[in-house]
């Protein structure tokens, strides 16, 4: 094995009864990236990150993780790891400090270094004014931080993320992705699991999942490349959805989505969205008030994916 | 060992938080001891009587107030006929009636046999056996009274009674309810909180998602479990002192063994229940769902223990069944201890049961109980 890869996994699976949650999924994961796992609401995402935590045995397959065989010494693995979902697991009705000093204690970090490390994460986190409140009387953004606080009290070289920031307000976050690109940066290597394709884009590589399977994993780039999409954002000066519909039919039109009276249009194959657009509405009685290729991001990518799967 | 201790800690922290938990804890045994203490009392007294008195006469009367006299029977009014008895007894004012034949007083007085009869209400079979008894006791003591009497009057000596019966009542002599109930009522709260405390304290912890964060820590099965219930095992022990401490001082229950060992057997009983209680939240998804588990077995707990209904009075089957309630046993071994002085070689049997049914309940809540999800 590669001293820097901190996950192989290789052809897991689980079922829950005559349900495949997850099929043959592959995945490697270097040491120090942040790595998205992305995907629908029951696509598999958090299966996935149960069975690489030893949470979830897996039906079939196998996986190392942080050096050690997730079925056969699953106790050493979590010894190794981090883990946050999004439903937080605090205490609600503990202060944030004796939720930090308990996961301090569970993760078996010595005495002597637990009460600097304490006084550390919470500067980070900068909780130093909450550090004797409630941990049920916070906001949501405030305890998705000492969520994390807690998860990387003692400091793991693989940290988990299950749809972090479910739920949580857009500047908290961006705040959070913040602190995440921190901690990769010190060296840590980070999975996260979302539905959130703006996130997806702050990710080093990422892993499609849809219906149990990687449908394509890569850095956004490679992903994107791999579809080869071009993007046109089009104003139009009225119909804009009979515009869509006219250019939706089109062959060489991937996806077209409507943001009031101006469409963006997706086009496979490295096909030219803009002169296509401005050669079939010229046709019609819809002027093109004006039109310019943009960015193709990664969900569009995504929905190109699953629409070529589902076919 | 410091993760044991760190779940210990933090389950007191949360316990002293939870305000209306911990005031139960406390408020529980003291008002099911003045409750239970005051109100169950198998001893029947005052039922309603009526009297159909078809003779009218001096002798008629007397035995109705005698009756009286026992405090046994409240006279409730007199009834003319049979339908008046029934009557009386659907409707709930009276629950035995005296039928006196008439002649009463002119067949006693020449000496002939004469028959009292007793109706009694049968819907509630407890004061059937009671309201039976004490009239036939009255009678008979009535009856050999009047022998006496006759055989004075036609000039025989009072012979002496060839067969006597003394009865002695050791341990309670005075037969006083709360004597007996108090000590069970012990067994019976702990019953009740720890089955109840364990299996919601997990469940809680699956509720809300912390579960899932301990079983992806490096804590160990058996720190996790010991860690989660220790506390409640001290909660146990003030539990037991409460009951104890209230029974002496309102019931004056006495304490004639000893102490340690009391609370040394407490510990295998209290051991029991937390099994149970772990075992009941492997099974239930919610808190909710524990807490019904938790009074459901509460109930033949309280039934077939013995802590009310005598055990002796069980079918066999039903024996066998108690048997393997931890309360049954504790139950022999608690009064046992505070009302006969009972040793620990006095109780060992009922140690040895106790041990096996904690054996089999951990084995199987710790089969069931595994450090994964699903």
């Amino acid at each position: 094995m590669n001293d820097s890869k901190v996950i192989v996994a290789e052809h897991l699976s689980r079922h829950f009864g005559t349900l495949v949650a997850v099929k043959d999924v592959s995945l490697e994961v270097t040491q120090g990236e942040i790595f998205g796992v992305l995907g629908p609401n029951g696509a598999g995402k958090s299966t996935t990150i149960r069975m690489l935590c030893g949470l979830l045995d897996p039906t079939s397959g196998r996986a190392t993780v942080v050096g050690h065989d997730v079925v056969a010494e699953p106790e050493r693995v979590k010894e190794r790891i981090g883990y946050m979902t999004q439903r937080f697991s605090l205490y609600e009705d503990l202060t944030v400090t004796e939720n930090l000093r308990f996961y301090a204690a569970i993760y078996g970090l010595p005495r002597s270094r637990r009460a600097a490390r304490l006084r550390e994460v919470i500067e980070v986190a900068g909780l130093g004014d909450r550090r004797r409140q409630l941990a049920g009387t916070l906001s949501g953004g405030w305890k998705q931080r000492v969520a994390l606080a807690c998860a990387t009290i003692h400091e793991p070289p693989l940290l988990f993320l299950d749809e972090p920031t479910a739920g949580v307000d857009p500047v908290s976050r961006r705040q959070f992705w913040e602190q995440i690109h921190r901690i990769a940066t010190e060296g840590t290597t980070v999975v996260v699991t979302t539905h959130y394709m703006d996130e997806a884009e702050r990710c080093h590589r990422l892993a499609f999942i849809f219906r149990g399977e990687v449908l394509d994993t890569g850095t956004p780039a490679d992903v994107l490349a791999r579809r080869s999409l071009r993007v046109a954002e089009v104003e139009v000066d009225r119909d804009a959805h009979g515009a869509g519909d006219l250019l939706r039919v089109l062959p060489e039109v991937d996806e077209v989505n409507h943001y009031g009276h101006v469409l963006r249009v997706a086009t496979r194959a490295g096909a030219d969205p803009v002169a296509l657009v401005r050669e079939v509405l010229g046709a019609t009685g819809i002027t093109v008030v004006s039109a310019r290729e943009g960015r193709a991001n990664v969900e569009d990518a995504f929905v190109s994916m699953v629409r070529e799967d589902a076919a | 060992m410091s993760r044991l201790l760190a779940i210990a800690w933090k389950e007191l922290l949360q316990l002293r938080r939870d305000r209306l938990t911990l005031a139960m804890m406390v408020a529980l045994p003291v008002l099911q001891l003045l409750l239970f203490g005051y109100a169950i009392d198998t001893d029947v007294r005052h039922i309603r009587t009526v009297v159909f008195d078809q003779d009218h006469t001096a002798a008629s009367r007397e035995l109705a107030h005698s009756m009286e006299a026992t405090g046994f029977y409240d006279l409730a009014g007199e009834v003319q006929s049979y339908d008046d008895i029934a009557h009386a007894m659907r409707s709930g004012r009276a629950r035995v009636a005296v039928v006196i034949p008439p002649g009463f007083a002119s067949d006693l007085s020449r000496g002939r046999s004469t028959h009292v009869q007793l109706v009694v209400d049968g819907s509630d079979p407890q004061t059937v056996a009671s309201a039976t008894n004490t009239a036939a006791s009255l009678v008979v003591a009535r009856s050999a009274e009047l022998m006496v009497m006759r055989l004075a009057a036609s000039g025989v000596p009072a012979p002496t009674q060839p067969l006597q019966l003394e009865p002695t009542t050791w341990y309670n002599p005075d037969l006083r309810t709360a004597v007996y109930i108090v000590p069970g009522l012990i067994g019976v709260i702990l019953t009740m909180t720890m089955v109840m405390l364990t299996a919601m304290a997990i469940a809680r912890e699956r509720e809300r998602g912390t579960l899932e964060a301990l079983i992806v820590s490096p804590v160990r099965r058996l720190e996790l479990v010991v860690g989660k219930i220790a506390p409640y095992v001290l909660i146990g022990y003030v539990q037991i002192t409460l009951v104890l401490t209230a029974g002496k001082l309102v019931f004056d229950v006495p304490l004639v063994g000893s102490l340690i060992v009391l609370y040394g057997l407490s510990f295998v009983f209290i051991a029991a229940n937390l099994a149970l209680g772990l075992f009941f939240s492997t099974l239930a998804k919610t808190q909710q769902q524990a807490m019904q588990m938790s009074f459901f077995f509460l109930l033949p707990n309280i039934l077939l223990s013995g802590f009310i209904f005598p055990w002796e009075g069980m079918p066999q089957p039903v024996q066998w069944l108690s048997q393997a309630l931890p309360l049954t046993h504790f139950l022999r071994i608690v009064r046992g201890i505070t009302l006969k002085g009972s040793g620990f070689s006095d109780l060992a049997p009922e140690l040895v049961w106790l041990v096996g049914i904690l054996l089999v309940i951990v084995t199987v809540a710790s089969l069931r109980f595994r450090k994964k999800l699903v």
